[in-house]
């Protein structure tokens, strides 16, 4: 039978997690690219050339300007009259462009052209300007009303990154248009609601959450339009109509409601039109109705992907006059969605969003002067080109002369070539050179438009080749990183398999006497964990899952505790007759007691359930905690009392179950009722820790954090080398701690009783403090959550470590795996961004930090799961005795193989299969509709549960460690040859 | 592997001090399971064409339908079966299999809630009316034929050895309408907004096909027993 050896186990696990925790990083960095966004507004800045030293300073002087003073400033800086003077913005949700213009130079269906008449004849009389406006996937509403603002694409960690708000901070139209003092309304979608919270004068948001409903959605609009349309007194009014995004979910593209809901959308745009011309009348205020479409739609009606039908949105600039004439032909042409932004940005005369990759629609500004068409051109130059800086640091002024003024007679063109610092430079310069040099004959101007149209060609180059190049470096997955991270997780996902694999087939020597029930090949908790496992991996590749995964885990917990109470069962003896030996009476006691411990972790575990509903769909059902918080604060607080009381309490008698008892025990049993108590007077004194933020509790909160951060930390440090070593009469008890029968052998060595009973300690000492902490840093709410899986945790300590449990031992890690992973939704987690308490955060915390309250976040987050490690030191303590041979006869590698071995390996592996997979499915999923609002989240977590999974294995094995050398090196070795002997090895352990 | 399971087989037999009723034959087996299945179609011609109900729109009352005409014919078929045939007659294993259908029902129950079932006032009778169905399904047969033998029904359920073709015809279709209902769970969480998602709509057509399949397979183990033990007495 071939083993492994403790040091090869320990390469090959360290390397394993080496490799998954590159190919995790390469595979992050490759999915959510993270390029550099410029943050804050453009301002008057953007109005003049970009310089060398990017101007920081500049914009301060700005800041604090007058709507009016900054509009009058824009006025002056941009140098082209506005041509509208209000905007309406029509969005269509899901209108494919093919709908309206048609595709390939095809007209649209006969019914759709039928459907909307009024559209057909104003782009038939050149009065509307269409465009095919494709958009960058995903092609979800939310991003893409992002670009349309901003002419930004985004990436998911952008919206990761400002977790605690969905509202939109970067550079936008929106934003810019309530700088200079617009009053601007907003009907329909409350997506734009929830991305600019506060910028509009009156609103009416609908929900896009009944997809089933086509007519009401709209007409919460429509009903507010001529209302609207009769005011005068808002700039910017946006109506967002989702009925279309509806008929197409309910039944494709060729609905039988499409036609109607088309035509219901071509009586709106007749109405908004009539209107702009009556205006135009009265008032000579004009008005640009855009109509555009956030996304198209798939035959089915989905969208979220990329292909042509879901990405070809429209784009529809209908003015109060004709536009140029003769381009009514030219309906058909194609832009890029992020032109929008721009575009309107320039009509309007307000700065171009900072992070736009878009470019001006040059067919819009054709009412201009050949001047003020070139300075358009100029400014969107600008832009690009200082976006292009940000994110090219090689883009420098110092190689090129970039800002060189040239007043030579004769520009210079030159072929531009080589790396893309050069090209962009190169172009760049050469529009920059001929607009100059144009600008400087002015005289001779007007005799010149072929050097006009040469200028346009140079600008247009430039803008299309930066733009393409910005877009695809915001969209492009470099698919050799993601098949280099996806290799290398799946690489360690097999190593930590193959480990696992191995040590669980060492027949050990101590399993000898048991070898008949050792080699019976599968029983059925063993089965169902690794079919568990597999359930999980294939319910991962379901949104709906996803968002529901706490159903999932705590169906799995409560089936495998349910298969552990039959197993219990199987020994159960109920006949009389049988009690004649001892040792079966011995037996039936402790199976009523496993039994009894299965039950509690059941019960306990369903009052968890029904603590938080949880999840995306059913959030709003009755629970536990709604009806605790509608009962009232004082009853919360008084249960978080008496729960902190309970942990106290149990705590504590967990500690003194252990039956030696020492000096030592008492004095941290003294120390722990000691932090207790504390904890208890802080909850008294401050019953409200959320609502009242006063410097009294943050000190008491303070103080807590050091009192029990030292306490344990002395504990464990300190505990292996007073540990009394002489334990004569251990072997006689019999104890909860210790059931497992204890051959006299076991005499000769004490030193692994003794780290049997110190592990034992600290490990309550571990939970004990973490539940204390827990209490202080949760929601009130979840007290009593934090004490049920207290209990759980104890409650599976006993059930496995006595006699009794035939279960192996990586069945039992796993079980407590997912004790841990059930009770992580327990206390009100779930998939999505939005559950994370950003509040607790800031606990007890004075000054801001962002290291600080992330820690503390990670510690409230992950709470469940680090306990669900910290028990594994408990664990350890209590499965030590069994293997009295090994201990026996084995060295120090086999020694801490065996202790640690699976305690380590099982988490380390599950999580691997789990975060394996998930990426991949990741991988699968990039095209799905969901996969910013529900597989990325969820991508997050599993992330940091990784994370979690290195800290928490860190923490076993550095306690296990530290504890081993001590009492079997340091502490003989100080015995038998005094200090120098001692200081000598310690030294030499150091240098190892 | 082999020699192992027959050296448990003849320990319990030393154990067990009660007499084993006699094999019962594969045809005999085939009709007990076929009118099984058939009351339970019967049940739900019932509940669909002369109460005009169906499991989606009125769970709680098919259930009762289910479970109330599938308690006699289990009853009464079961019964024939018992063991001690000579300390327990007919009408007694009737009785206590009549006995059996509160204490199954209780124990479905608590296993249901256990795993996830909702617990609020509107859904306690349909989560009773499954629960005594599950009884049905699951308990009744083994209280009727096995009594309150303690180590017969550790053994039936708890480690999942029946011996004698009587004894697969009541453990397979208990385990198989237990595993079933657990599958039938899975589509619960699943947002297709479908009527037949709630729960115990879905559980309840899972018990009834783990039921079902667990009916014929375990034929084909009456079957395969019979033969062997065929060929052991030649």
């Amino acid at each position: 039978m071939s083993s492994i050896s403790c040091t090869k186990l320990t390469l090959f696990s360290l390397a394993a997690v080496a490799i998954q925790f590159i190919g995790l990083s390469i595979f992050v960095f490759g999915f959510f690219p993270v390029k550099p966004l410029l943050s804050g507004y453009s301002g008057c800045e953007s109005f003049r050339r970009p310089t060398c030293d990017n101007d920081g300073a500049a914009n301060q002087s700005y800041a604090s300007l007058s709507p009016d003073r900054r509009r009058f400033l824009y006025q002056e800086g941009s140098e082209i009259p506005p041509l509208y003077d209000r905007l309406v913005l029509m969005v269509i949700d899901g209108l494919p462009a093919e709908f309206v213009l048609g595709k390939k130079g095809q007209p649209p269906s006969k019914a759709f052209m039928e459907a909307m008449p009024y559209t057909q004849s104003l782009l038939a009389s050149g009065m509307a300007v269409g465009y095919h406006a494709i958009a960058a996937a995903p092609t979800v509403t939310m991003p893409r009303l992002k670009a349309m603002v901003s002419g930004a694409i985004g990436g998911f960690l952008d919206v990761a990154f400002n977790f605690n708000t969905l509202a939109y901070l970067d550079d936008n139209l929106v934003a810019q248009f309530f700088k200079i003092g617009w009053k601007m309304v907003m009907h329909g979608d409350d997506t734009w609601l929830r991305l600019f919270p506060g910028l509009f004068a009156r609103h009416d948001g609908v929900s896009s959450f009944f997809v089933k409903d086509t007519v009401q959605v709209d007409q919460n609009v429509s009903r507010h339009l001529g209302d609207e349309l009769s005011r005068d007194d808002w700039n910017f009014l946006i109506l967002h109509y989702l009925g279309l995004d509806h008929v197409g979910h309910i039944g494709g593209r060729n609905c039988v409601l499409m036609a109607p809901k088309l035509f219901e959308m071509d009586e709106v745009v007749k109405m908004i039109h009539i209107n702009t011309l009556r205006n135009l009348e009265n008032d000579q205020r004009k008005t640009l109705l855009v109509v555009v479409s956030d996304h198209g739609m798939t035959e089915n009606g989905n969208h979220g992907g990329s292909s042509y039908e879901e990405t070809d949105s429209i784009a529809l600039f209908i003015g109060p006059k004709t536009h140029a004439s003769g381009h009514s032909s030219s309906n058909h042409d194609t832009i890029f969605q992020v032109d929008i932004a721009p575009t309107i940005a320039l009509l309007f005369g307000v700065p171009i969003p900072k992070n736009n990759i878009g470019v001006l629609i040059s067919q819009m500004v054709d009412s201009l002067t050949d001047d003020q068409k070139l300075r358009a051109l100029q400014l969107n130059s600008w832009q690009l080109f200082r976006l292009l800086q940000a994110q090219l640091p090689g883009l420098s002024c110092r190689n090129f002369p970039c800002d060189a003024f040239v007043t030579n007679s004769g520009p210079t063109i030159s072929e531009c070539k080589g790396s893309k610092e050069k090209l962009f430079c190169c172009l760049y310069l050469n529009a920059a050179t001929l607009h100059d040099a144009w600008k400087a004959k002015v005289v001779t101007r007007s005799n010149s438009t072929e050097g006009y149209n040469s200028i346009v060609a140079a600008y247009n180059e430039f803008l299309s080749s930066a733009s393409e190049w910005l877009s695809h470096k915001a969209t492009d997955k470099p698919i050799n990183l993601l098949v280099l991270g996806v290799a290398a997780l799946v690489v360690s996902c097999l190593i930590l398999l193959g480990v696992v694999f191995v040590i669980h087939k060492e027949v050990p020597a101590w399993e000898t006497q048991d070898h008949d029930n050792y080699v019976k090949p599968w029983k059925i908790d063993e089965v169902f964990i690794l079919f568990g496992i597999l359930i999980l991996v294939i319910s991962m590749g379901s949104s709906s899952m996803i968002e529901e995964e706490h159903y999932i885990w705590h169906f799995l917990t409560s089936t495998i505790n349910l298969l552990f109470f039959r197993k219990a069962i199987q020994s159960l003896e109920f006949n009389k007759a049988h009690d004649f030996l001892n040792s079966i009476k011995e037996q039936k006691n402790t199976s009523v007691s496993q039994i009894s411990s299965l039950f509690l972790i059941l019960f306990s575990g369903r009052i968890l359930r029904g603590w938080h509903q949880g999840g995306v769909n059913w959030t709003n059902l009755p629970d536990i905690s709604k009806w605790l918080e509608q009962a009232g604060n004082q009853y919360i607080n008084l249960i978080q009392i008496a729960s902190c009381a309970m942990v106290i309490i149990m705590g504590i008698s967990v500690l003194f179950l252990m039956q030696s008892k020492t000096k030592v025990l008492t004095g941290i049993g003294l120390s722990l009722l000691m932090s207790g108590l504390f904890v208890l007077q802080h909850f008294m004194k401050h019953p409200d820790m959320s609502a009242s933020y006063n410097k009294d509790a943050n000190l008491s909160v303070q103080i807590l954090f050091a009192v029990l951060g030292i306490t344990t930390i002395a504990v464990v440090l300190v505990l292996p080398w007073i540990m009394p070593m002489q334990t004569p009469d251990i072997c006689s008890r019999k104890n909860f701690y210790m059931s497992a029968s204890v051959p006299v052998e076991i005499q000769n060595s004490t030193p692994i009783l003794v780290l049997k009973d110190s592990l034992y300690i600290v490990g309550c000492l571990y939970i004990t403090s973490w539940c204390l902490l827990q209490l202080l840093l949760q929601q009130s709410i979840n007290a009593v959550p934090v004490l049920l899986l207290f209990i759980q945790f104890l409650a599976s300590m006993l059930t496995f470590s006595s006699n009794g449990s035939c279960h192996k031992q990586w069945v039992e890690i796993t079980a407590l795996y997912n004790l841990g992973m059930a009770g992580h939704f327990a206390l009100g987690n779930s998939n999505t961004l939005a559950t994370i308490d950003v509040a607790g955060a800031f606990i007890g915390i004075s000054s801001h930090s962002t290291f600080l309250s992330g820690l503390l976040m990670f510690i409230i987050t992950y709470a469940t799961p680090m306990l669900f490690f910290l028990s594994m030191v408990l664990y350890v303590s209590v499965k030590a005795t069994i293997y009295p041979l090994v201990i026996k006869k084995g060295n120090s590698g086999e020694i801490l193989k065996t202790l640690l071995g699976f305690p380590c390996l099982v988490p380390l592996t599950i999580n691997s299969v789990l975060m394996t997979v998930y990426t991949i499915i990741l991988l699968l999923m990039r095209n799905h509709l969901f996969i910013w609002s529900v597989f990325s989240p969820k991508y997050l977590y599993v992330c940091a549960a990784t994370a979690c999974v290195y800290v928490g294995i860190c923490i076993v094995v550095v306690t296990v460690i530290h504890t081993y050398i001590v009492l079997f090196w340091l502490r003989k070795s100080f015995s038998i040859s005094g200090k120098a002997k001692g200081t000598w090895w310690s030294s030499k352990l150091r240098t190892n | 592997m082999d020699r192992r399971k027959s050296n448990e087989t003849t320990k319990s037999s030393t154990t067990s001090t009660v007499e084993l009723p006699p094999p019962i034959s594969a045809s005999e087996a085939l009709i007990v399971n076929a009118l099984c299945a058939l009351g339970l179609a019967f049940a739900f011609w019932i509940a669909n064409t002369v109460y005009s109900i169906e499991l989606v729109t009125h769970p709680s009352l098919t259930l009762f339908f289910i479970w109330i005409t599938e308690l006699p014919i289990v009853t009464l078929l079961y019964s024939r079966y018992r063991q001690n045939r000579k300390q327990c007659t007919y009408l007694r294993a009737v009785g206590r299999g009549v006995l059996g259908v509160p204490v199954g029902a209780l124990l479905n129950f608590l296993g249901a809630i256990a795993v996830g079932a909702p617990v609020t006032f509107q859904y306690l009778p349909k989560t009773v009316n499954w629960a005594l169905m599950m009884s049905v399904f699951t308990t009744i047969p083994a209280s009727c034929v096995l009594g309150s033998s303690w180590a017969d029904w550790r053994r039936i359920f708890a480690q999942t050895k029946p011996k004698g073709s009587i004894e697969y015809l009541i453990c397979l279709p208990a385990h198989g309408a237990v595993i079933g209902a657990w599958f039938g769970a899975w589509p619960m969480p699943l947002d297709w907004e479908r009527p037949w998602q709630e729960w115990p709509i879905s559980v309840s057509y899972g018990t009834v096909a783990g039921y079902l399949v667990a009916l014929v397979a375990s034929l084909g183990f009456v079957l395969a027993c019979g033969r062997s033990q065929h060929i052991k007495r030649e």
